[in-house]
């Protein structure tokens, strides 16, 4: 199971502080990767991502003084300097920049794990102590300004800018884009109101660089505010975008001709490149712009709006401990099998004549518990469910990384993000994943030279997809690098003992062998791949959460590694079958059918069991001689239950069908921790514990005939 | 968090009681300690009650294949589910049928792990001091950390860590 290390046994406040505080550096990883992506594809920086990482330093400096974690809040300070400066164009957007940052974001990521352990931390002082002196070389001033002398603007206006409006005004003039005045009244009783619906208008089309009282007539209830923007539209269509009443515009600077600008395509409202960066509501981010820089001329329609969008914005959501979760789901799972368990009285009622009419009532109220039990357990089910976008945008950050750091050029497309799994199968999810996207940046993707020679495309190509199939969750790495090369795969198996030499084995057996401990397609290890886990671990840390990993590669072409999991581990519907004196239970997500045959149609090649299943030939696993059991007997006609598990597909032998019924399927706790074989257990009620078959170790067991041998 | 600081006035008292507390303090070394008293074979055998969760009655024991003969199998508690150590087989004793006396005591290890303990029976809790405990001579298994008297009885005290390091299989 999904272990999360350091903050377990914490006390309450810091594990508070840590959620928040992770809560915010998940913003600052998505808006810094915006960034990064941004100035990788020559683009300019996204002002409200620079905006939006410099307010979660900001909170990140608050969180941690408020809770007195001084190292994380001087961290924080340094980094809200830094960032500020870069809004305020003091200071200039680089590479070398974005990886301090980066860097940065990371140490407080570690930081965050040795919170409650005060050596640790202290420890960490050298560290931030190293970073902040380092930030003073990559720092490097920013062009110089323009001069605002050209521009038709009162110099009342241009003394009320601020430091910040001053630059973005600046910037926009260097892109030559228009800058435009548009004055309008507003009623003085919702002017909040107005002003947020026309700068939104405003923003589809440019930027709004500043927002001012304005001097110029209004009614008696009425007040005027002057809207500065900048704007890649044409003067004529800005104007005809402005639907507000009342409304003037007056051109200040006309913009530089751009012939390829298609209209409508206005930058600030441009979709951002990366596969993160979730774009912010207008309004909020307008407030909280505001709450910025506020001064003394618009004090009042800037202190009202932020403190009211603020406040909703918390209480939309709570923030919980997964544990509650967890206790959450022990009791619907208990309840659950209560629910069971008076089923069968109600059974026993129903059987009797005497008690049969009471027992026909109970029926009625039991079908109302029973949907009601379901609507809770879907409803809990659900809160579990988080998107996989967190993970992905992890995985992401990584890569671009990585591929800084390799000088490999790769392009990373990422599809399904909002799929949704249970939080835990998340957690557990990421070094899987993280070590399957690694291998295939670092030894599947040739470097540009090769490909080049090779007539492919200079820039690798790496495609995550997750979607839904069924009740699993599929999620696919593709590459279009190498691919693995067989012979090698092979010669490498039989040099770590996995495969004898002349062996025959199929295609899928002879690539399953990436997967075998010990067998490694690279030449050497390095540094990106080298640490943590092999396929071997992969697959089995997925298998643990029930999942399997499939592969398929076409050399030259490249490799996809498909894993699939089950959408949640907590309540299941399971297949109860009877093995001579023994019963067990199978998830049914992974029964295709069940047959109940006649002995002789099993029949017998080198020593495996196989059914002829509609013409295609089924191999057969006796749980009986599987597990050693003689107790009882064997029914004399068995079925079958045919599985699968991911593209693999077994049958299993077993001598009754004892049921369907929702598991909560629970770990076995004790001494012995290697039970290959089984998954874990469940009660069926009345304290009766069943085992659940663990079916990937099965059919990997299964076709895996060394072993059987 | 109230400091000692003696110098305070009307601190009399407290001088006093602090003197008592030195004094009194050779005699609290003598730590007590409290031992769960099981039998097995007639044998007695001890478990430190701080390693003891609970004590349940058999219940079904569900038999987990291919493991250690002395896992005698899983049982559901309030919906977890615990491996069965028989104490019996986990000690090299011959096996025998379960009756009306056996329990299971839930034991769980230093580290946290947790296993039920099968015995044949539960006798009481002993509280023994720590100098009346004296080292084992070691036994066979491993288990036994150390003696101390019960009356005319020597009881076996069984350290939980090591009860609890079972083998995958036999």
């Amino acid at each position: 199971m999904a272990k999360k290390s350091g903050m377990r046994g914490g006390n309450k406040a810091d594990r508070e502080f840590v959620s928040e505080a992770e809560e915010i550096l998940e913003t600052m990883r998505a808006r810094l990767a915006d960034l990064s992506d941004r100035l990788g594809a020559g683009a300019e920086a996204d002002p409200e991502s620079v905006n939006a990482l410099f307010r979660a330093a900001h909170s990140l400096k608050a969180l941690a003084g408020l809770f007195r974690f001084d190292p994380i809040s001087d961290l924080a300070h340094r980094l809200e300097d830094v960032l500020d400066g870069m809004r305020l164009g003091r200071v200039a957007l680089s590479a070398a920049l974005l990886e301090w940052i980066d860097e940065v974001v990371a140490l407080f990521a570690s930081l965050l794990g040795q919170v409650g352990d005060a050596g640790a931390l202290a420890d960490s002082a050298a560290r931030i102590a190293e970073l902040s002196a380092g930030v003073g070389a990559i720092t490097a001033p920013a062009a110089p300004a323009d001069d605002f002398a050209s521009l038709a603007l009162d110099a009342n206006v241009l003394r009320a800018l601020t430091e910040y409006e001053e630059h973005r005004l600046r910037e926009n003039l260097r892109r030559g884009r228009l800058i435009a005045l548009v004055d309008a009244p507003f009623e003085i009783k919702s002017f909040e109101e107005g002003l947020a619906e026309l700068s939104g208008a405003l923003r589809e089309s440019g930027e709004v660089l500043s927002t001012l009282p304005s001097p110029g007539d209004a009614g008696e209830s009425q007040i005027r505010f002057s809207l500065l923007v900048g704007s890649d539209l044409g003067e004529a269509e800005l104007a005809a975008r402005i639907e507000f009443p009342g409304a003037t515009m007056r051109v200040v600077r006309a913009g530089r001709a751009r012939p390829q600008a298609a209209p409508g395509a206005a930058p600030a409202a441009a979709a951002p490149v990366g596969p993160v960066a979730p774009s912010e509501p207008p309004a909020a981010s307008f407030a909280q712009r505001a709450e910025g820089e506020r001064r003394p001329s618009d004090e009042d329609a800037s202190a009202a709006i932020p403190e009211l969008e603020s406040l909703k914005s918390i209480s939309d959501t709570v923030r919980v401990d997964i544990r509650k979760l967890d206790d959450l789901m022990n009791l619907v799972g208990e309840l659950v099998i209560q629910r069971g368990a008076i089923a069968d009285l109600i059974a026993r009622l129903t059987e009797r004549s005497e008690t049969a009419r009471i027992g026909s009532e109970f029926v009625k109220v039991h079908k109302v518990l029973d949907r009601k039990i379901r609507e809770l357990q879907s409803a809990v089910l659900e809160v579990r469910m988080v998107p996989l976008r967190q993970v992905f945008e992890k995985v992401s950050r990584v890569v671009r990384r990585l591929r800084r750091e390799l000088g490999k050029q790769v392009e990373l497309e990422i599809r399904g993000a909002d799929t949704e799994l249970d939080k835990l199968i998340v957690e557990a999810l990421v070094d899987p994943l993280m070590h399957v996207v690694r291998n295939a940046l670092d030894h599947a993707i040739e470097p540009a030279d090769e490909r080049r020679a090779l007539l492919k495309d200079e820039t690798g190509k790496i495609s995550i997809e997750a979607f839904q199939r069924g009740s699993h969750v599929v999620i696919e790495v593709r590459d279009d690098g190498r691919g693995i090369d067989r012979a090698a795969l092979r010669r490498r198996a039989e040099q770590a003992g996995r495969v004898q030499p002349g062996e025959a084995l199929t295609d899928k057996e002879t690539l399953d062998l990436i997967f075998a401990p010990g067998v490694s397609t690279r030449e050497e290890v390095t540094e990106t791949s080298g640490r943590g886990v092999g396929m071997d671990i992969v697959r089995s840390n997925l298998a643990a959460l029930g999942g399997v990993v499939d592969v398929e590669t076409t050399p030259g072409r490249g490799t996809a590694i498909a894993m699939t999991l089950p959408i949640t581990l907590a309540i299941i519907q399971s297949l109860i079958v009877g093995v001579r004196d023994r019963r067990f239970a199978i998830p049914l997500n992974s029964v295709l059918e069940t047959l109940v045959v006649d002995p002789a149609a099993i029949q017998t090649s080198e020593g495996r069991a196989l059914l002829n299943l509609r013409g295609t030939p089924l191999l057969l696993r006796r749980i009986d001689e599987e597990f050693a059991l003689t107790g009882g007997a064997r029914a004399p006609r068995p079925c079958v239950i045919v599985i699968g598990v991911g593209e693999q597909r077994i049958g299993l032998i077993v001598d009754r069908l004892e049921g369907q019924q929702d598991t909560v399927i629970k770990p076995i706790q004790g001494p012995v921790q290697n039970l290959r074989g089984f998954s874990g257990a469940t009660d069926l009620g009345d304290q009766d514990p069943v085992l659940v078959l663990d079916l990937s170790a099965l059919v990997e067991d299964a076709l895996r005939r060394r072993e059987a041998a | 968090m109230s400091e000692l600081t003696p110098s305070a006035p009307g601190s009399w008292e407290e001088i006093a009681r602090a003197a008592a507390t030195r004094r009194a303090a050779p005699a609290a070394a003598e730590v007590l300690r409290q031992l769960l008293c099981v039998r097995v074979e007639g044998a007695p055998y001890a478990v430190p009650v701080e390693n003891v969760r609970e004590i349940v009655r058999v219940r079904t024991i569900t038999p987990i294949p291919r493991t250690a003969r002395c896992v005698r199998g899983v049982i559901s508690l309030r919906g977890e589910i615990i491996q069965v150590i028989d104490l019996r087989l986990r000690l090299g004793l011959p096996p025998a049928a379960i009756g009306k006396a056996n329990r299971i005591v839930v034991v769980q290890a230093d580290d946290g792990r947790v296993a039920g303990v099968l015995v044949d029976d539960v006798r009481e809790v002993l509280r023994v001091s720590e100098s009346a405990i004296g080292s084992a001579a070691g036994d066979a298994q491993g288990i036994v950390a150390a003696l101390c008297t019960n009356g005319s009885e020597f009881v076996s005290i069984v350290e939980p860590g090591r009860l609890l390091e079972v083998g995958g299989r036999d």
